[in-house]
């Protein structure tokens, strides 16, 4: 086995191999902060390229693609409120409250911490645990994925910010939106026009409800206040704060790495489950929302960790577990190499190769991170009045480009509407954000184990993993209630 | 400097200029695959874009369209210009859509039929576990369980469901009833369905289940294909077990432009794919994601048309459709 491995590392350690991935963490870090240009997008316009490069090459280069973008949006989420992908909608949370108190640097650097540490431990969880992950992500059937992602949707009694009642109102809304389109057994619900057959899009909802209310904000209301341009500075991050705040990043890599390795669950939900339990157990919970650092902590080392997780479900079962990783399968298919439980014995010096690989592109990714953050970092220093129809300009012609559909723009801005009408009414938009996403995967999987049960709801309960779910999601309810009851309470006596 | 590259660029336009108007085509052309990146139908077209660029003389970009069971992305392409820069990868759910939902869907002859380009066979597998050694096995135990069975599919209407539909409709079963249809969306999580043994078996296309199937986790009772895989010679096809509607089934891609194509469009497709027939990576492609090559073996308005009467007549004896 060592003398595989040296081979291995002899085969890999080439400077051709270097700069495939030097290249594909830095293009996908700055595809990935750019709003509206996904992760999905890089690995698949550098799929072609892939049918001229050896196996390994082409492999490594889309999971730089992917490394890079996850990380990569947390960059505008932090700068500009604007999550560059899904998974980092927690960090605009946190993150942008912080650039707008003149800490950019410092929450730039936290993410790229988190990163590069959930980054690292989801390879080695891949490295170590592939095989038994793999084996409990299969035991993952309709009722264990239903309870999991009801426990995940429990992060909006955290993120609903100062009323729960406005977080569940926007949390309904989400859920009511997810459902338009085709359902999974061939109706449609809402489906006024041809295109609205195929459901919303993820990238037009999130960019339109983050970014758009923002430039509406300054054009409606005048913004008289002149924010301060965030300057990166010398704000690194502290020992002290890297320190309090790495049991949340260690707790959210785990979480993201176990997560990852579940086909269908993919670093967006990662994300927010993380960001949901930091917030619950952290001495600091009341302050997430407001520039906490470890939120950002819990969010980036959760969505990074599950980046090489879903490659666990991928080389030990020939399963894709999203889209970027179905992707990755139709790469390995057209070089010869068929992902599965046959990988690891017939193509062994490849795997040794792809693991090495990844470990050396976490590294990467630190210096990746580095250099963008600088470059990027200019972005605080052009005039609000500038910046924002910039932003306009960028996300319009990066949703355009996803699927050149005039209807994604229009959803675009609609989301823009209806994101500054819920500012206008104190409604959180985050709430809305996660329930969306989460909504297909709790309905499709409910109405998969209904229909294995034939109608029986008691499958919800019938295995030990549904059961550790339910007893999570009894607890935050609980706490949850008490925590109301006592705000209810403390207001009651204010006012008498 | 940059005079000198002016110059060159300017001699360049000058030199392909003319010569590209008269001739189609004078840029690049937009592969419509009208389902999500990474499956079977992506890989076809990205496989035909990489292979056919240098036979065209232009660049083929492709683009995803997915929804509405494909018809999202067909859609676009028959209401598109018919001036050849924009072509759908086809799949069988171009003929078999309109027969089972007309309402909803782009019509099957609604395009200019450029060609076939591919076979992909698909397998009635269930878990290597399973107490089932052949198709009758099987069909008895669906039989007995009176509905409790379980088999993982796209959608009823989808292909996939339709080759489990034909199988039970073959053997004197109702199709919608005599078992349970559990929709996952993509080849993967159907898969991942029956080696969770969160369903008792499946009937889909043969790429994302062989690697189990060679790994032993799976077992593979029947091929829905013309003719038996190279990879599976012992297991029979429905045709050959005698079972008559599944025995019809098969998965095929081909290239469908909007309808009118100019004559000029027509030509210059059918010799690039006369090249790409013989590609050794179009070949090579195909063999990796288990397909078999089909360009210039069928006239595809005919296989079409075959393929819209086959379903259309499944889905009126299934009961999608009122007789």
């Amino acid at each position: 086995m060592l003398q595989e491995i040296l081979s291995a590392l002899v085969a890999v350690a080439t400077l051709q191999n270097l700069l495939i991935m030097v290249a594909g963490i830095w293009g996908g870090v700055i595809v990935g902060a750019i709003p509206g240009m996904t992760g999905t997008m890089a690995v698949t316009l550098a799929l072609p390229f892939t049918f001229y490069m050896d196996p390994v090459p082409s492999i490594l280069l889309l999971v730089a693609l992917y490394k890079g973008s996850t990380y990569g949006g947390s960059v505008s989420a932090i700068l500009i409120k604007t999550p560059g992908t899904a998974s980092a909608a927690c960090t605009a949370l946190d993150g942008y409250p912080l650039a707008q108190q003149g800490k950019a640097g410092k929450a730039l650097n936290m993410a790229l911490y988190s990163s590069v540490t959930g980054d690292f431990i989801s390879n080695l969880s891949l490295i170590f645990f592939a095989a038994p992950l793999a084996v409990l992500a299969l035991r993952i059937g309709p009722p264990e994925f239903f309870m999991l992602m009801l426990f995940a949707l429990t992060t909006v009694a955290g993120v609903s910010g100062s009323s729960l009642l406005m977080g569940l109102v926007s949390a309904a809304l989400g859920l009511l939106l997810a459902t338009v389109g085709e359902d999974m057994y061939g109706s449609f619900r809402f489906a006024f026009t041809p295109d609205m057959q195929a459901g919303l899009s993820i990238a037009p909802v999130l960019i339109g409800l983050f970014a758009l209310p923002e430039l509406i904000k300054l054009v409606v209301m005048r913004a008289t206040k002149q924010e301060e341009a965030a300057t990166l500075g010398a704000q690194h991050v502290t020992r002290a704060e890297f320190m309090g705040s790495l049991k949340t990043i260690l707790k959210g890599s785990v979480i993201g790495s176990v997560l990852g390795a579940i086909p269908g669950i993919g670093p967006s939900s990662a994300a927010f489950f993380s960001y949901g339990e930091a917030q619950r157990s952290s001495k600091k919970g009341a302050n997430f929302g407001k520039g906490e650092l470890e939120g950002i902590a819990a969010s980036e080392s959760a969505n990074n960790g599950a980046c090489g997780a879903t490659m666990i479900p991928l080389l030990a079962l020939g399963v894709p577990g999203d889209v970027i990783t179905g992707v990755m399968l139709g790469a390995f298919m057209i070089q010869g190499l068929t992902p599965g439980p046959l990988l690891f014995q017939t193509n062994i010096h490849e795997v040794y190769m792809l693991l090495i690989g990844m470990l050396v592109s976490s590294v990467l990714l630190f210096f990746a991170g580095k250099i963008t953050m600088r470059m990027f970092a200019k972005v605080s220093h052009i005039p609000q009045t500038l910046l924002t129809p910039l932003v306009l300009l960028l996300c319009v012609f990066g949703i355009y480009s996803i699927a050149s559909s005039p209807f994604d723009v229009a959803v675009l801005l609609v989301m823009g509407v209806v994101g500054f009408i819920m500012f206008l009414l104190n409604i959180p938009a985050a709430p809305f954000l996660i329930a969306f996403i989460l909504g297909p995967m709790l309905e499709e999987n409910l109405r998969r184990a209904l229909a294995i049960s034939r109608g029986e709801p008691a499958v919800l309960l019938s295995s030990p993993i549904t059961w550790v779910f339910a007893a999570l999601i009894a607890f935050v309810l609980f706490i949850t209630v008490r925590r109301e009851v006592q705000k209810f309470k403390t207001e009651r006596r204010v006012e008498q | 400097m940059k005079k000198i590259l002016g110059t060159i660029a300017l001699a360049v336009i000058a030199a392909t200029g003319p010569a590209a108007a008269q001739t189609y085509p004078d840029q690049a052309v937009t592969l419509v695959v009208p389902y999500g990146p990474g499956g079977a139908s992506d890989l076809a077209g990205r496989a035909l874009a990489e292979t056919a660029q240098p036979f065209l003389g232009q660049p083929v970009t492709v683009m995803n369209k997915p929804g509405a069971g494909g018809m999202n992305g067909a859609r676009s392409v028959s209401e598109a210009d018919p001036d050849g820069y924009t072509l759908l990868l086809a799949r069988v759910g171009m003929a078999l859509s309109p027969a089972v939902t007309p309402d909803n869907a782009v019509a099957w002859d609604a395009y200019s039929f450029l060609g076939a380009l591919e076979a992909t066979p698909m397998i009635l597998a269930v878990r290597a576990d399973a107490p089932y050694d052949s198709v009758e096995d099987l069909v008895t135990a669906v039989a007995e369980s009176e509905g409790r069975m379980t088999y993982a599919a796209s959608g009823a209407t989808a292909i996939d469901g339709f080759t489990t539909q034909a199988l039970l409709a073959d053997n004197d079963l109702d199709p919608l009833t005599a078992a349970t249809l559990v929709p996952y969306k993509g080849g993967g999580a159907l898969a991942t369905a029956l080696l969770g043994g969160h369903v008792d078996f499946v009937a889909m296309a043969a790429g994302s289940l062989m690697p189990h199937i060679e790994s032993g986790d799976l077992k593979a009772l029947m091929v829905f294909a013309p003719k038996r895989m190279d990879t599976l010679p012992d297991v029979a096809t429905a045709a050959e077990l005698g079972y008559e509607k599944a025995g019809q089934i098969a998965g095929w891609s081909a290239l469908y432009g909007p309808k009118d194509l100019p004559e000029e469009v027509t030509a210059k497709w059918q010799d690039v794919l006369a090249e790409v027939a013989t590609d050794e990576k179009w070949l090579e492609l195909a063999a990796n994601r288990g397909s078999i090559s089909t360009i210039g073996d069928v006239d595809m308005s005919d296989y079409a048309q075959s393929q819209y009467e086959l379903f259309h007549g499944l889905a009126k004896d299934f009961g999608y459709l009122p007789n």
